[in-house]
Order: C-alpha cells, then structure tokens, then sequence
C-alpha cells in the first residue's frame, strides 16, 4: 500500500463518510440540549431510523421514501420521550435511557425479516468530478446528499442559534424556563419542537447506516454511535462547530486505526481500538477550556424538570 | 390618559393556605402605591394573578373599566401591566440587547435606537452587548426595568425592588420611579420595608395572612403604625449596646486571605486582614456577589486557600476542615438554609445529627445512637423555641423561621466560642427575625463572639460592635459602629470612597 496523494484524497473521504452519523446525531441532540431538555435516547431513536429506512427502502422500492420516514420514525418515537418529559413531567434520564432499551428492542424484532436483504445503491452526486480531480475530488466530490446536508448542518445550527429570534428563544428557555415562561414563551411547546426535532436527526442518522454508509440491516448495527454523539455535544461545551470537528477526529481515527490494524503496528489492538475515545476527549477537552465560555454555551436548565405555576 | 386599575374579590386558595382571601383594591395613575405585608402575606401571590402568571380562582381585574382576562403573560403585556420580579426573571448566559429583543416586535436596529432613548431620557448607561450574568444586581435590575419600559406600560410592579440594591443604587432607582409615575405610568410598589413605604409613596395598603387590613395615606403613617398593621401585635425594639474594649483579647485572627478563582460566577478575594475580639460581633457588609459566599467557605473550611493564616484561640486552623474547625468549637450557619445548613428531605432529628462531635456520642462502633440524638434535637427545639416538638418531621415542612431557629439551636447549644453567620435572617418575617437578633445579642453577651456576613445594612448596624464592607473581594477599614452610619456603608458598598 503506498501513501500517495489520492490514497490520502479517498481515506480523508472516507473519514468524512463515517463521521456523518456522529454530526447528524449529534447537531440534533444539541438543539435538543440547547432547550434545556437532556434526551439520552439518542441511541435508540438512531437504531428505529436505520430499521425504518431500510424496511421502507425494501417495501416501497423509494429511497426518498425511505429517507422522509425514517426522519418521521424518529420523530414518532421522539415524541413518546416527549409525550413523558414535558407532559406528564418524568425524569429526563431515566425516560431516555428507556427509549434506548426500547429502541433497541423493537428495532430487533422489527428488522427480524429484514437480515439478509441486500440494500439498494443510494445515489451519489458528481461522480465525474471525483475521478477526473486527484486529491480533491474524492474529497469533496462523489458523495451522496446526505452527506453534504450533514456537512453544513453544525454552520446552519450556529447560525439558527446565533442569528435568529428562535434560536434566541431556545437558548432562553434552555437558560430559564421560569424566565421564558413570565416572558409569555410557550416553554412547552419550544421543548417539544425541539424534541422533535431531535428526533428527526437521529432518524436521518441511523437512515445513514443503514441505506448508505453500510446498506443492509444488521441487529444492533448503531454499535454505539448514539452514545458518541451524546458524548461529543457535552464534550463540545453545546457549540456546533465543535461538534463538527470532535466528530471528524473521531471518524478520523476510527479509520486510520482500522489501517494501522491492517498494516500491523506493534501496537496492541485494544489500545488502538480505544484510541478514537481517547483522543475525540482529549482534544475537545483542550480546545474547549474557557470556562467563561462554557458557562455560557451551557444550558442552565438541563436535565430540569419544568412544571408551569397555575 | 389616565389609567385606573380595579382589583375585585380576588381569592388564590392552595392547599392548606389561602393566599388571597377576597382582596379588593384600587390604583389611579400619577401615584405610587405601596403593597406591604410580612412574607407569606400575599402580596408575591397577588402581582403573580396581575401579571398573569398565575390564575385567581375567583375574582375580577378591570383596567379602565374594562374587564382584563389574565391568564397568561402574554395577557398583562398586551394590557400594558408590566412587572418587575423580585428573583429576577433575565436570561444569565445571554446579552443584555438579547434579553430585551426577545419579545420584540420591531427589528433589531429600531429596538437599539429606542433602547438608547430610553437611556438618554433616563440617564442609564448599560453595555448591551455582555453577558447578563456580568452585570450587577442594580444594573440587573435595570434591564428589567428597560424591558418593561420598551413596552409603553400604563402599570408597572415592582416585586421587593430594593432587596438586592445598595442605599445610592436605591435613591436612583427612586427618582426613576417617580419620573415614570410624573409620565402617568400607575406604580404598585411591593415590599416589607416600612421605611421605603414612608419616603416613595403615596398611599400604602397593608395585608396580612392574605387580606388587605389597612389602605391609608403615608403621609398620615409612621413607622411604628405600619410595623403593629402588618405583624398585628406590638414589637419589642431591639438595639444593641455596642461594647468596644480595646484590652481585650482577639480570639480570632485572618491574615493574608487570598482568593483567585476561573469560575465567573465567583468573586475573587484580595488580601483580606481582620480580627474578632471576645464578646465581640464583627459585621461584615456589601451586597451579594462582592465574596461573600467565598468568604464565608473558606472561613468555614469548605476552601482552603494556601498562604492565608486563621488564628482561632492561639492555634492556626487554616488548614482544618469544617469539622476539624467545629472541634475547636466554631460555629457555621450559612445563608442557604435549604441546601447548605440543612438537608431539607431528612427528619428534624437527622439533621441535628448532622453536625457531630466526638464529644456528643451520636454514634457508637458504627450506629445511630437514635435516642440520644432525638432526646438532644428536644432540646434544641424547645430551648431556641422552634414551632414544634415533632423531631421525626422532615425538615422540609418547618418554616424558614422555624429551620433558622433549629439551625443556630443546632450550632449554638455546643456552646461555641465563635458563631459565623451569613444572611441569618434573609427571608424571615419580623417576628422571626426578632427573635435571631435577640439570640445573637445574647451570645455576645456570654462572652461569646461572632462573624455577621449580612446584606442587610439596618441588621448589621442594630447589632455588630464593629463594621467592614466588602466590595469586589476586597474589604474596606473596619469601622467602629458608633462612627458608621447607613449613608457611609451604602457609599462603601457601592465601591465609593468616604475619607
């Protein structure tokens, strides 16, 4: 194997690839966050997304379908977490923690009949270009819409929460809901949104897996993911960029470690193995130490039950 | 145009507790109006109902005549009632200019241009662009203020206004009010401070136990009239006789207390020096947020700061924890009586056994000596009359009268040679607050002296012998309490200079 220029070019794309669940989740989670709601289902409503987006894929011959209802499935199950934190008031932890056991759970009974199916081809754009260029082209070129979406999603999600009057009114019941509420803000119907559309994004995620990044339906085949994004928006101190760059440090080394496996470094592989943990951590740790910074990235009010005063 | 506000027959029952018991009142624009009451009376429960925060469950509210449904925020604001709260209702971690935009119609520019007149008009001057958690509680305030004012209101509330500010940032706060009331804007101002009432003013109305008792002019009140009205019996005058007497000896000593810490929310303490004498009580004053809390940790032996020397009956303590200090025979009481001082889920005997010394045999080879502790938690409750002689109650369900008695019997009957209190008396009404000031007077009196961290300017010169300020972690010369008066500590507190 020689590390000429275009082997770089593909390995830094296939970095890319893999790191697109961990943004998705993730950029979703930290909206979800951002309003002060803390949704540990992650996991969970990653793993229904997958199912549903290839079990629609298989039935409906429609990958559009497929992609659409796998969003809608995640929001659908999002909900139920909803339904339970805001309306009926239960712990955020333990209700999110149940959605992943849930999640996992259904997502292996349903997809029961769905092991073994080959999935489909998903569509890739400028195909062209990611020959004819070398070095650039299999990085920026040849990869399918999702991937691009997921790309400018943490740049969308800073300028929403910056930028916009919504966003300012996520961060402000995310900081007081008590506040917001005088304020005359629906605080429910803001967390629910942002429930939602949590939800939405782990869906597209888990679509992600299991439609494009490895196509076919295998149990358990978020292996985890869900938690590494829930991880990298605490890690990344709630800033959307950051959550960009700890989730291609991750994908990155997850990569090259599965190269340096291949070529066989005297390294042990359990070291190697947990090395993505290790060094996603560290450096979102080294870059993310203004404390001044922190306290206000931070969501006051996470994991907090808000009840309104009658 | 002048605005007349009605309120009719409002009743808010809660369990166990009526809150507003048929109160009928009525403002008219181009007066302030003063709601007084002791905690608990119902002045917070009514101004949530004419805010909309909360729901009467009878009774009407007619603005000029016209009947307002108030069912929700959003409801007050567009009648134009604005309202000031007491725990201030900003968002900490976002900026000024965002705090007032976020229920702003107009696009951002505009709102600048009209925040700016309004500074003009006003002379306010607060940079837009910080953080709110920044700013101080006056400045804090302010916002709040602002952003009623955005809104063009015919009524504005202010909730306890004048808790969290120091006497200058009050007198301002003053003349804002009665330009706003000049304007035509209708003020109800809340507070159980009587002295306010007499000096801003119009017509004051009294509630006690969720009814309004008394509506009366000001000018025909005095302080001792509006105290009997709202506490309903007569009141003992407390005074101190300040005892200063330079031969004695200094039983506690602090030098070099530094403090630096990355945490913004936290103040930093720069060189700290001071000395308590036996018998003597040292006030210590500022406004919140200035090191106290800090202060009072690293007293207490919650922080340990290196280099600082603390000198406790000749030894040096300053590396001891806090139940190494308390073996010395100090005592603690912190200002959050909920969370610091007691733990609120536990039974009244269980806190009590919280604070444990070798000496009191609380547990033998392992266990809870539980009659011992509940036969000494007795004690406690009768000696500091606390308002039952339950001790299996949970903590939670005593007042915070009740849990200050129980928390200073708790410290106090290990007779200590020095009490450490912070805010002792935040909070309480004044019967309540009557009797912790009398305990204090009486521990000096045993020879016994104590540390008073307090926000509360009056209590501290009722009762220290000698007084510091602290500002910004840094602590003022310490003043004899015969030279000290309101102005000269408010002047301190607001980091000015009185030589």
């Amino acid at each position: 194997m020689s590390l000429d220029i275009s082997f770089i070019g593909i390995l830094i794309g296939s970095i890319m690839a893999s790191s697109v669940p961990l943004i998705l989740a993730a950029s979703g989670e930290l909206i979800t966050e951002r309003s002060g709601v803390l949704n540990l289902g992650v996991e969970g409503m990653m793993i229904i997304g997958a199912i549903s987006g290839f079990a629609l894929m298989v039935i409906t011959d429609n990958l559009f379908i497929a992609i659409v209802g796998s969003m809608l499935s995640g929001v659908i199950i999002s909900l139920i977490f909803g339904f339970l934190t805001q309306s009926l008031l239960t712990n955020h932890v333990a209700t999110g923690l149940a959605l992943t056991i849930f999640g996992i759970g259904l997502s292996a009974m349903l997809g029961k009949n769905f092991v073994g199916i080959p999935g489909k081809e998903f569509p890739i754009l400028f195909s062209s270009l990611r020959e004819s260029i070398p070095f650039f082209g299999p990085i920026l070129f040849g990869h399918s819409i999702v991937l691009y979406f997921a790309f400018a999603l943490p740049f969308l999600t800073n300028y929403f929460l910056k930028k916009t009057k919504l966003g300012l009114i996520v961060r402000a019941v995310g900081d007081s809901p008590v506040s917001a509420s005088n304020q005359g803000i629906n605080v429910i119907v803001v967390r629910y949104c942002c429930i939602l559309y949590g939800g939405a994004m782990c869906g597209l995620s888990g679509a992600y897996l299991s439609l494009i990044y490895t196509p076919q339906w295998i149990e358990n085949m978020t292996a985890g993911r869900g938690w590494i994004a829930l991880a990298l928006v605490v890690f990344a101190t709630w800033s959307p960029i950051k959550v960009l760059i700890g989730a291609l440090i991750f994908g990155g080394i997850t990569i090259l470690q599965l190269h340096m496996q291949a070529i066989g470094f005297r390294i042990p592989v359990q070291f190697l193995s947990a090395l993505p943990y290790l060094m996603t951590i560290i450096v979102l740790v080294v870059i993310s130490r203004d404390s001044r910074k922190i306290k206000l990235n931070t969501p006051t009010s996470l994991g907090r039950i808000f009840y309104k005063e009658k | 145009m002048a605005t007349d506000l009605r309120i009719s027959n409002i009743s808010k029952i809660y369990p166990g507790c009526i809150a507003n018991d048929n109160v009928s009142l009525q403002f008219k624009s181009g007066k302030i109006y003063a709601l007084l009451g002791e905690n608990g009376a119902g002045k917070s429960t009514l101004v949530k109902i004419l805010s909309g925060v909360i729901s009467p469950d009878n009774g009407e509210v007619f603005l000029n005549e016209k009947n307002l449904k108030l069912s929700s925020p959003l409801d007050a604001k567009k009648n134009k009632i604005g309202m000031v709260f007491q725990h201030f209702n900003l968002f900490e971690t976002l900026s000024v200019f965002e705090n007032l935009s976020i229920d702003a119609t107009e696009d951002n520019k505009s709102l600048r241009v009209r925040i700016n007149e309004i500074f003009k008009k006003y002379n306010f001057s607060i940079d837009l662009d910080i953080p709110v958690l920044n700013l101080s509680a006056g400045q804090k305030q302010k916002v709040e203020i602002i952003r009623c004012l955005l809104r063009s209101p015919k009524v504005l509330i202010m909730d306890e206004p004048t808790s969290v500010l120091t006497e200058q940032e009050t007198e301002e706060l003053f003349i804002s009010l009665k330009k706003f009331c000049d304007e035509g804007i209708l003020i109800i101002y809340i507070t159980h401070k009587l002295k306010e009432v007499l000096s801003l003013c119009d017509e004051v109305a009294v509630m006690r136990k969720g009814k309004v008792v008394s509506v009366s002019q000001t000018q025909n009140e005095k302080v001792e009239t509006l105290a009997n009205k709202m506490v309903g019996q007569k009141l003992a005058k407390i005074k101190k006789k300040i005892n200063i007497s330079k031969n004695k000896d200094e039983i506690f000593k602090v030098k070099h207390l530094n403090f630096y810490s990355d945490d913004p929310f936290e103040t930093n303490l720069v060189n700290l020096n001071f000395s308590v004498k036996k018998g003597e009580c040292l006030g210590i004053a500022g406004i919140s947020g200035n090191g106290q809390n800090e202060l009072f940790q690293i007293l207490s032996g919650e922080i340990i700061t290196p280099n600082t020397s603390i000198i406790f009956r000749n030894k040096e303590i300053a590396k001891l924890n806090p139940k190494q200090r308390r073996e010395y025979l100090m005592a603690f009481s912190p200002e959050d009586r909920i969370s610091q001082a007691a733990v609120p889920e536990l039974k009244i005997y269980e806190n009590v056994a919280l604070n444990n010394f070798k000496a009191s045999n609380f547990f033998e080879k392992g266990l809870v000596n539980e009659r011992k502790i509940k036969d000494h938690s007795k004690k406690i409750l009768s000696d500091f009359s606390v308002n039952t002689d339950n001790v299996e109650l949970k903590s939670q369900f005593l007042s915070g009268g009740n849990l200050q008695k129980l928390i200073l019997g708790r410290e106090l009957i290990t007779a200590p040679e020095l009490l450490i209190c912070y805010n002792p008396t935040w909070g309480l009404d004044v019967g309540a607050i009557n009797y912790i000031h009398e305990t204090l007077i009486k521990i000096n009196d045993q020879e016994k002296s104590t540390i008073l961290i307090s926000t509360d300017t009056e209590e501290l010169l009722k009762l220290s012998d000698r007084i510091a300020v602290i500002y910004k972690g840094k602590l003022s010369k310490i003043m004899s309490s015969e030279e000290v008066t309101p102005e000269k500590l408010g002047v301190l507190m607001g980091g000015g200079s009185i030589d």
